[in-house]
């Protein structure tokens, strides 16, 4: 059974590689919001003497790493059951053998491996010529921040797997995971880290899911969460898992029931 | 010749008048898009407010200011996405080899391409690009003079002419080579993240390629900083309310030549 999610990764894995195209374009967008971000950061730091705030290169390291973890992160699920609804063809994926929602994260898992040689790599070679390589600050973060990682991208993928198959029931609407990205943007802290908002946010961020995504694992990264911190963010993030997988489980459960009334 | 220019108008209103129709045929379809949008913009610009409260200014530009350049880039970006954003759509329209019906028809195959679609729910993004300018310009307390008003309007169009024509050209490139959708996703970022902010963030390199190879400084870094009275990068003559629409005119001249040789290629090739 592990061999046909296996096979549906790697054959999207092959495409993803055939449309060298698309690769230009999504490397060089990602490399322009990177530039765009770094040069807005040093420039903000050139005209500030007196601030209490991390060193430069720290938050630079933090913005530089944001992007790579952005294109390495491949959530596509949402988009993929919104097209399969609109279009028709969910019905067809209801009728395999394996469980639907197992086919598109292993669809998305193979786009992320073709991803870190066709995105990850590009960028962080890009990254150290133009800045410097965005290295972790000791052996120890970088060992934390890989199941942090995971962590986070298991609280994107079940995030994006819950808003796609909202689509069930409000597919008229549109395509409600674009609305979600956008929040997710600015609350995750993968653009501007949380300690620079005003602390009303940050409170009601640390109710959130979000700044578990992308401001815990770099922050770990950088050293701004020391290792014993660390530990506990990431039982954090297991929780937020844990509630994440729940909902999406009833969820689920009410799209299947929903597609057998109508009859497919 | 004014028979021709009436015919032509009168082409464009029946143009407007389905593509309204068409849109207007599924209005919930839109909730998304009209979460998105505003959503992305707005909290682009509170972002930038964060940084600014932090650090109090960026090279000299302070909130109000940064503001006004945020909500002037998205101004002219609106407008070209209402009028111009059939250019998206021109490598698709190459694939699926529509453009030989729009050569069959006996009037300028440019004209219908951008006519045919006029995009009204592009207004979800002019809108929230103009509640930004006016409150930005409300609080750099620029004075809505006679004459800043028409330096205004011509600046306006001139970014529109130079950011249409970027995408033509790049649309243009499928005439080539079939596929070329996702360099307007690039394009996108790419002018977004330069007429967002203010150039001179970027190193003195960057700047050179923005102001004179490809002129995207001219959408709206040059006619901020005259409308603001700040010194921008380089020292040029005469106001920038001559300048940006001569560039955008310019360019938007070398994005037809260039558009034509493609269609000559596709009408050769018989596709």
């Amino acid at each position: 059974m592990i061999q046909a999610y296996w096979y549906i990764a790697k054959m999207r894995i092959l495409t993803t590689l055939a449309y060298r195209f698309e690769v230009f374009a999504a490397v060089g967008s990602q490399l322009i919001l990177m530039l765009a971000a770094v040069f807005l950061w040093k420039t903000a730091y050139t005209g500030d003497s007196s601030s209490n705030s991390m060193p430069l290169d720290q938050i630079v390291t933090y913005t530089i790493l944001s992007i790579l973890l952005g294109s390495f992160f491949i959530c596509d699920v949402q988009n993929t059951i919104y097209r399969k609804i609109r279009e028709g063809q969910i019905v067809v994926d209801f009728y395999r053998p394996s469980t639907l929602l197992g086919c598109y994260l292993a669809d998305d898992l193979g786009t992320m491996i073709s991803s870190v040689v066709n995105k990850v790599l590009p960028l962080f070679i890009l990254a150290s010529i133009f800045f410097k390589p965005p290295l972790p600050v000791s052996f120890t973060s970088f060992l934390l921040f890989v199941p942090s990682c995971i962590l986070s991208y298991a609280i994107l993928w079940l995030l994006s797997a819950i808003v796609g198959l909202t689509a069930f029931w409000v597919m008229e609407l549109g395509n409600l995971g674009m609305v979600k990205d956008s929040i997710v943007r600015i609350l995750s802290g993968s653009m501007i880290p949380l300690w620079f908002f005003p602390t009303s946010v940050q409170t009601i961020s640390k109710f959130l899911p979000f700044q578990y995504t992308y401001q815990t694992p770099l922050s770990i990264y950088i050293g701004e969460i020391d290792p014993i911190d660390a530990l506990q963010a990431m039982l954090i993030q297991s929780v937020w898992i844990a509630v994440l997988y729940v909902l999406l489980y009833v969820v689920w459960n009410q799209a299947k029931k929903k597609t057998l009334i109508q009859g497919g | 010749m004014i028979s021709t220019l009436q015919h032509y108008w009168s082409v464009a209103a029946c143009f407007a008048r389905l593509a309204v129709q068409r849109q207007l045929e599924y209005p919930l379809f839109l909730v998304s898009w009209l979460l998105m949008i505003p959503i992305s913009y707005f909290s682009g610009a509170w972002m930038l407010k964060v940084i600014i409260d932090r650090f109090h200014t960026l090279n000299g530009w302070d909130f109000p200011q940064i503001a006004f350049i945020y909500g002037l880039g998205l101004l002219s970006h609106g407008v070209m996405v209402v009028f111009f954003i059939n250019t998206w759509h021109i490598d698709n329209m190459v694939i699926e080899g529509h453009f030989d019906r729009l050569l069959l028809r006996p009037m300028n195959v440019f004209f219908q391409l951008i006519a045919s679609y006029v995009n009204f729910i592009g207004l979800i993004d002019l809108i929230p690009g103009a509640i930004i300018f006016l409150y930005a310009s409300h609080l750099v307390g620029m004075e809505w003079s006679f004459v800043n008003i028409i330096k205004l309007f011509f600046m306006m169009i001139g970014g529109v002419l130079i950011r249409a024509a970027m995408f033509i050209c790049l649309g243009s490139v499928s005439f080539w080579t079939k596929r070329s959708a996702s360099l307007v996703g690039f394009t996108l970022t790419l002018l977004e993240r330069t007429t967002m902010y203010p150039l001179n963030i970027y190193p003195r390199m960057l700047q050179l390629i923005f102001t004179f190879l490809i002129p995207i400084g001219f959408i709206s870094y040059y006619p901020a900083s005259e409308l603001l009275g700040k010194e921008s990068g380089f020292h040029i003559p005469l106001s920038m309310a001559l300048w940006t629409p001569v560039v955008g005119i310019v360019c938007f001249i070398i994005s037809q030549f260039i558009f034509s040789i493609g269609m000559k290629k596709y009408e050769s090739s018989g596709s």
